[in-house]
């Protein structure tokens, strides 16, 4: 019967939509070009590819001496040189192990602190304050300290690493358990959750955007901090190569390592992007 | 038979001004109330007072309400990271909670959408799906905030029509806010307008279905609340 009402009142709205007839379209026109147009997805290499060639002709030309700066063109055949000789993955492992190790350490330290914090007064009141205290001082400024704790080995390499990893995951993370919408709370209440449930599928999704972004700062401080630690007391590791290069003056070996740098960054930041792709997948199919 | 709802001497204040000036009202088992009235007039605080949404509010007065109830919001409120079918079964703990989500999201219209993200559904399936969330729960009442207050005209016709279908099938007392007179006469079963934090009417609407805005009682009826709103009408 009810049934039978909602078409009537359906049809009644059907009959006030007035159908327009097919009007000629007028003849496009060159618009103006007001915003510039999206860049192909291979158009970012443009700015790298120019840098790269001005860098190389004037290596080639003489203008630029390879004391200072070592052509592309050297730094590719003596990091070809270097991947066959061996040494070159070796450096690299050992820089990766050093960074990923502090990486995994402090993410997850950073990552319990903020629940403690977000989720309990008790844990607010004593943890906040320690990372804010501890966010404010660099922590490069902590090598001294660490060192006569720790000594010059590895683990104060790591540790330093994981300390300044940790803060951007905490704040990040934090910030996003104490802005949940006040409004999913009071959904919780009206459909009944208890603590655990709304943890589990209110709270910890809701802030998963946050402890993402703190993990892609995270990843950006650890090569911060890999770069300057591995100049301190290293035998192995591509700050090592650098560092030794240095002294004898191979500006293509220091290019190798900048190189090595730069695609240890990259490789991470694509990582980190794929996790939050798949976490978030919610979000992609908002086109966000 | 005793009240669904039963409200005596309520009282509701913000920051000292006063927004529910005592209030008295019985709502029967299985009735269909439409609650209407200018924005600021205390309907949406009523709403949430019988919800039990407004702790740390000042006021007194009792509100005895059903257990079972559930809560219908303008925002369909749905968690975006969870799939429809999960939004629909939050917090219900029955054994069969998933086949009988199923079935009600069918009964709204959105068989085979079980699966989506809220994120790709448009403002009135997302609400649709609301209202499936709010009715597997069977609740003895329901409350709505201006459910249908952010959808298009057209949409809201035809949630109207499922919202009175699916009444009519399940029997609960329903408590409608809204500010819409036609939506609240095509639904309701009786019709309060409240002012300035009481209720100025309380008015049965006794019109045969299917209500079409055209018929006379209808038309009478409106005039007679824009009235109580305080808009004279022009026709």
């Amino acid at each position: 019967m009810s049934d039978r009402a909602s078409y009537e009142l359906i049809s009644v709205a059907d009959v006030l939509l007035p159908i327009d007839p097919p009007q000629p379209r007028p003849a496009p026109r060159a618009a103006p070009v007001l915003a510039p147009r999206r860049l192909p997805a291979w158009g970012i290499l443009f700015g790298p590819l120019v840098l790269v060639l001005v860098w190389e002709a004037a290596s080639q030309t003489g203008l630029l001496s390879p004391r200072l700066l070592a052509a592309p063109s050297t730094a590719v055949t003596s990091g070809f040189a270097m991947l066959q000789a061996g040494t070159l993955q070796e450096h690299f492992l050992a820089s990766a192990q050093r960074a990923w190790l502090g990486l995994g350490i402090g993410v997850a330290i950073g990552l319990v602190l903020a629940l403690a914090s977000g989720l309990t007064r008790l844990g607010e009141a004593s943890i906040d304050g320690v990372v804010q205290v501890k966010r404010a001082i660099p922590t490069l400024a902590l090598i001294p300290l660490a060192i006569l704790w720790l000594g010059i080995g590895e683990v104060m390499k790591i540790a330093l690493i994981a300390t300044s990893v940790l803060v951007p995951v905490y704040i990040n993370t934090h910030a996003a358990l104490r802005g949940i919408d006040l409004r999913f709370v009071e959904l919780a209440r009206s459909v009944g959750l208890g603590r655990a449930e709304f943890l589990r599928r209110v709270a910890l999704p809701g802030a998963l955007p946050g402890f993402f972004t703190g993990l892609r700062l995270a990843v950006t401080a650890c090569w911060t901090a890999l770069v300057v630690l591995e100049q301190i007391n290293t035998t192995e590791g591509i700050g090592y190569l650098m560092n030794r290069a240095r002294d004898y003056g191979q500006t293509d070996v220091i290019v190798v390592g900048l190189a090595v740098y730069a695609v240890l960054g990259l490789a991470s930041d694509m990582a980190v992007r794929a996790l939050e792709r798949r976490a978030l997948s919610w979000r992609k199919a908002l086109g966000a | 038979m005793s009240p669904a709802v039963r409200i005596e001497a309520l009282t509701r204040a913000f920051a000292g001004r006063v927004v529910l000036d005592g209030i008295d009202l019985a709502i029967q088992p299985g009735e269909f109330v439409a609650l209407i009235g200018r924005s600021g007039c205390g309907k949406s605080t009523l709403l949430r007072a019988i919800a039990g949404l407004d702790d740390g509010v000042a006021g007194g007065g009792t509100v005895e309400a059903p257990r079972s109830k559930a809560i219908l919001f303008q925002d369909s409120r749905l968690l975006p990271w969870e799939r429809v079918l999960s939004n629909v079964t939050l917090g219900l703990a029955a054994a069969d909670a998933e086949p009988r989500a199923r079935r009600v999201l069918a009964a709204v219209g959105l068989e085979g959408r079980e699966d989506a993200w809220p994120g790709t559904l448009s403002g009135g399936e997302q609400q649709r799906v609301a209202l499936a969330r709010a009715l597997v729960r069977e609740p003895a009442l329901l409350l709505a905030d201006e459910p249908f207050g952010a959808l298009d005209a057209l949409t809201r016709l035809r949630m109207h029509a499922l919202l009175a279908a699916l009444v009519a099938r399940h029997r609960p007392t329903v408590l409608l806010v809204t500010h819409d007179v036609d939506e609240a006469l095509t639904l309701a079963d009786r019709i309060l307008v409240m002012d300035q934090g009481r209720i100025t009417r309380d008015l049965p609407i006794a019109l045969p279905p299917p209500r079409r805005r055209s018929d006379a009682g209808f038309d009478a009826l409106r005039g007679l609340l824009l009235n109580a709103l305080g808009v004279p009408e022009h026709a």
